[in-house]
């Protein structure tokens, strides 16, 4: 998994790309305390280049949204398409996360 | 008419027969089938003593065959065999062939042996090649030569040792073709086969023999169509496995994937159910952490190609819980993600260890 960040007007566009399992969803919880503790609080994050995503992930996943939520923050998702975009609708996440079309069409959302 | 008990061979420290007891009866054709180096032909040849086997007993009409003062010679005319590579002898004629052991050791008269040659070719298609060589004959036929001088020794039984194995596949048809015919006529037949169709039509038992043993038995309907054990299940629907031990929580998710990965790829499965098998391995294992005592885990990934089926078998210690039963936030995910995926699956518990089978939905 590599994740990338951007600073993008009112968001943090974080892009994750690879794989999101049990073996590299620690490191993308840990890659979101640092960013919560630097200050970040406004993500959007952009599933594009993001080829597998397990139970494992959508853990991370939600519980980085509650931090993040917990700090008043905002998550937006971009691009969660394929085999990611399938795990995310048999299991339930399309509903719980806001999900964009594009990292343009979350960031527009985020700025209000 | 025949009656085996704990019938074992041993080649040096090999085991090619373990144990192997089975009663046939009169006029009953018994097709044995299995994998390729299980013991099936070395069974025939321990029935006909051409491997002397190493323990167990074989009573034929309740002669025990295997005492020492048996007359080996005797009994193998009343036991015929016909081999994979035909055996014919090159320098005869055909009908040569078909006479002389008739008249060497049954006694017959030249020109009744003749007769009896000929109306025998006539019977396997073969009656204006008496003259021929068997290097002028093609394949199928040199095996329906064979079968003609088996039947010309009057045996009581006939052991076909893989009769088809050896021919181009245009030629089976002829062969299998006089063999139905003989099953007809109620001779005691007991035939390696690899022709799944021909011991399906053909039998009225069949024997699936793996790891040296008869794994299973039954009539052909039984064996093709619901074949209760395991092993029969995977050879007659061709199945193919994949085996992975996981001794414990800490193990190599992307190894596995790999080991996993290189299997599908091997076997040409599509993408999409690839992928889901991936995602039910990591889904299964991370649900098995949660639940206690559930290593060392044996997995399995079974493809079947005839059905284009692939089902994930999870092995564990006596005692675990049903892991697709576990509740909570943690485990709803990927129970979740399980159960959208799946087609089925079957927990079974028993003293030695816990089965979940899981099928995959077809893609």
């Amino acid at each position: 998994m590599i994740i990338q960040t951007m600073k993008e007007g009112a968001g943090l566009v974080v892009t994750v790309s690879g794989r999101m399992d049990a073996v590299t969803a620690p490191e993308y919880e840990q890659k979101f305390e640092e960013m919560l503790s630097n200050g970040e609080t406004d993500f959007v994050i952009d599933f594009e280049k993001l080829e597998y995503i397990s139970s494992a992930g959508l853990r991370a996943l939600l519980s980085t949204s509650k931090k993040i939520r917990n700090k008043n923050g905002k998550i937006h998702l971009a691009n969660v398409c394929g085999n990611v975009r399938e795990v995310f609708d048999i299991s339930g996440f399309t509903g719980i996360f806001q999900v964009h079309g594009s990292v343009a069409e979350a960031l527009a959302v985020i700025a209000g | 008419m025949i009656k085996i008990e704990h019938l074992s061979k041993n080649f040096g420290t090999l085991n090619v027969l373990r144990d192997i007891s089975v009663e046939i009866g009169e006029g009953e054709v018994v097709s044995i089938i299995g994998p390729s180096g299980t013991g099936k032909s070395t069974f025939l040849r321990c029935i006909n003593l051409l491997d002397q086997p190493s323990g167990g007993s074989i009573r034929i009409r309740g002669v025990d065959i295997l005492a020492p003062r048996t007359d080996i010679a005797k009994i193998r005319q009343k036991m015929n065999m016909v081999f994979q590579s035909f055996n014919l002898f090159s320098h005869l004629s055909v009908l040569e062939n078909l006479t002389l052991a008739p008249v060497k050791l049954l006694g017959k008269s030249p020109e009744e042996a003749r007769t009896k040659g000929l109306q025998l070719l006539k019977l396997v298609g073969l009656a204006e090649k008496y003259a021929f060589c068997p290097d002028e004959l093609s394949g199928g036929q040199k095996q329906r030569v064979a079968i003609a001088r088996c039947l010309a020794m009057e045996p009581e039984i006939i052991l076909f040792d893989e009769p088809t194995s050896a021919l181009d596949p245009t030629m089976i048809s002829e062969v299998l073709s006089v063999i139905r015919r003989l099953a007809r006529q109620g001779l005691t037949m007991l035939i390696v086969t690899h022709e799944m169709d021909f011991a399906r039509d053909v039998s009225s038992r069949v024997l699936y023999m793996d790891e040296g043993v008869i794994y299973e038995q039954g009539r052909p309907r039984e064996i093709f169509d619901s074949p209760k054990r395991e092993k029969t299940r995977a050879f007659i629907r061709k199945q193919q496995s994949s085996f992975h031990h996981i001794s414990s929580a800490v193990f190599d998710l992307y190894a596995l994937n790999a080991e996993i990965e290189g299997f599908c790829s091997r076997l040409a499965v599509g993408l999409k159910s690839r992928q889901n098998l991936l995602l039910l391995v990591e889904e299964v294992l991370q649900l098995s952490i949660g639940s206690p005592s559930s290593f060392p885990l044996d997995l399995t990934v079974n493809y079947e190609e005839k059905t284009d089926m692939l089902e994930l078998l999870c092995e564990t210690p006596p005692g675990t819980m049903n892991p697709l039963q576990l509740e909570g936030e943690q485990a709803g995910i990927g129970l979740r993600i399980v159960t959208n995926i799946l087609e089925k699956h079957e927990f079974q518990q028993s003293a030695e260890k816990n089965r979940l089978v899981l099928y995959l939905k077809k893609q």
